[in-house]
């Protein structure tokens, strides 16, 4: 096979894994996202320092015994932030970020195909402006990682952020409970769990 | 964990992604990411109209063939399979539009909600592409290799996200 075709296959069969642990686990839902940006539902942060913790192990790994080299981006401050705040505007009032608007379209949310198109359109907006972005804000910078700053190697750093993230993960899941932010039709919206509900008998 | 339950701890989810950073740096040679994809797509449907378009080289490096590029547009193709497999699964029903945008909102129009989405999806990518990633490549990814630029990116990010969702949108 050429490794177009490769990368076709196991894009789709990546994919496939990807958009079924977002659906499982509700963080693609618009009130889970929203709900994490209004500091009530904590479920995306879950998913997504756990994500997070289990890469940098992965590479721990991968990078320290040289399997693989990492593809850090460059560290570009002004549009990080510039950009950073933009994206996550968009976000919020999206309900979902680039990779979970795909997800919202496969179970059937039909605004999640106006993202979509307004995502596309933002996509080549920015290719067209892009010449001249890249001269007046993004520039060129570092690929930077905070193990060079400490002068340490990679795996050790890795391993120092993964302990890092389940000691937080831990402290957060004690103070709220994954399956009280799951929602009554676990969708992370509370409307009809906060009306008096007559068909469920009371739980104690 | 069965696949048709209708919800997983985020925790089991979450190790279930960040296991695909295998697949992604042994296969690709890249880390996980999905806003380039808008590009490889959005630019080769907008070059059909304006050929010029395509002779910019950013432009240029995310339409051409290659492994990498159509490795990512088959990765979000894919979440849409993935996710509505899931859903199938568990039997999970759902409204076209979900009931926390009627709060959020303060309107329970789809248009208004469509018009909304819309920008929302074209802010979303105009900044990720200034930012030269989301919520994966700078995320996920950037984040579990120690990058600076990628941490400053996600502060940024959940700063904008945090903001927009308090002052514009209802509390849900």
């Amino acid at each position: 096979m050429s490794s177009v075709a490769v990368g076709m296959l196991s894009g789709v069969l990546m994919g496939i894994v990807f958009g079924f642990a977002l659906e499982k686990s509700r963080v693609f839902e618009p009130g889970m996202i929203v709900g994490q940006m209004q500091l009530r539902n904590w479920i995306m942060l879950k998913v997504f320092l756990t994500a997070v913790a289990t890469g940098a192990v992965v590479l721990a790994f991968l990078n320290g015994f040289g399997f693989v080299k990492l593809q850090p981006k460059a560290a570009l401050y002004a549009a990080d932030v510039v950009g950073g705040l933009i994206l996550g505007a968009g976000i919020a009032l999206a309900g979902a970020c680039p990779g979970t608007t795909l997800a919202q379209i496969g179970v059937g949310y039909r605004d999640a195909i106006f993202t979509l198109f307004g995502g596309l359109a933002g996509a080549v907006a920015f290719s067209y402006a892009q010449p001249w972005l890249a001269r007046s804000l993004i520039g060129t910078g570092p690929k930077l990682l905070f193990t060079d700053l400490a002068g340490m190697a990679y795996w050790q750093g890795a391993v120092a952020l993964a302990a890092v993230i389940v000691v937080i993960l831990a402290l957060i899941e004690r103070a709220r409970p994954w399956r009280k932010d799951l929602g009554a039709d676990v969708d992370g919206d509370f409307a009809e769990s906060a009306q008096p509900s007559h068909r469920l008998a009371p739980a104690e | 964990m069965s696949p048709f339950d209708k919800a997983w701890s985020p925790y089991a989810a979450g190790i279930l992604i960040g296991l695909l950073q295998i697949p992604a740096f042994l296969l690709i040679e890249t880390a996980l990411g999905a806003s380039s994809s808008y590009v490889t797509v959005g630019a080769a449907i907008a070059g059909l109209v304006d050929p010029s378009l395509l002779r910019i080289d950013y432009v240029a490096r995310h339409v051409a063939e290659n492994a990498k590029n159509l490795w990512q547009v088959a990765l979000v193709i894919g979440i849409a399979l993935g996710a509505f497999a899931s859903m199938k699964l568990s039997g999970a029903v759902r409204a076209p539009v979900s009931p926390i945008w009627a709060k959020a909102l303060g309107s329970s129009s789809p248009r208004l909600r469509y018009a909304v989405a819309f920008v929302a999806g074209f802010l979303m990518l105009f900044g990720a592409r200034i930012a030269d990633g989301c919520t994966s490549g700078h995320g996920l990814s950037g984040m579990a290799q120690l990058s600076v630029g990628s941490t400053v990116a996600v502060v940024a990010m959940f700063a904008g996200g945090i903001a927009t969702a308090s002052l514009l949108l209802r509390r849900i």
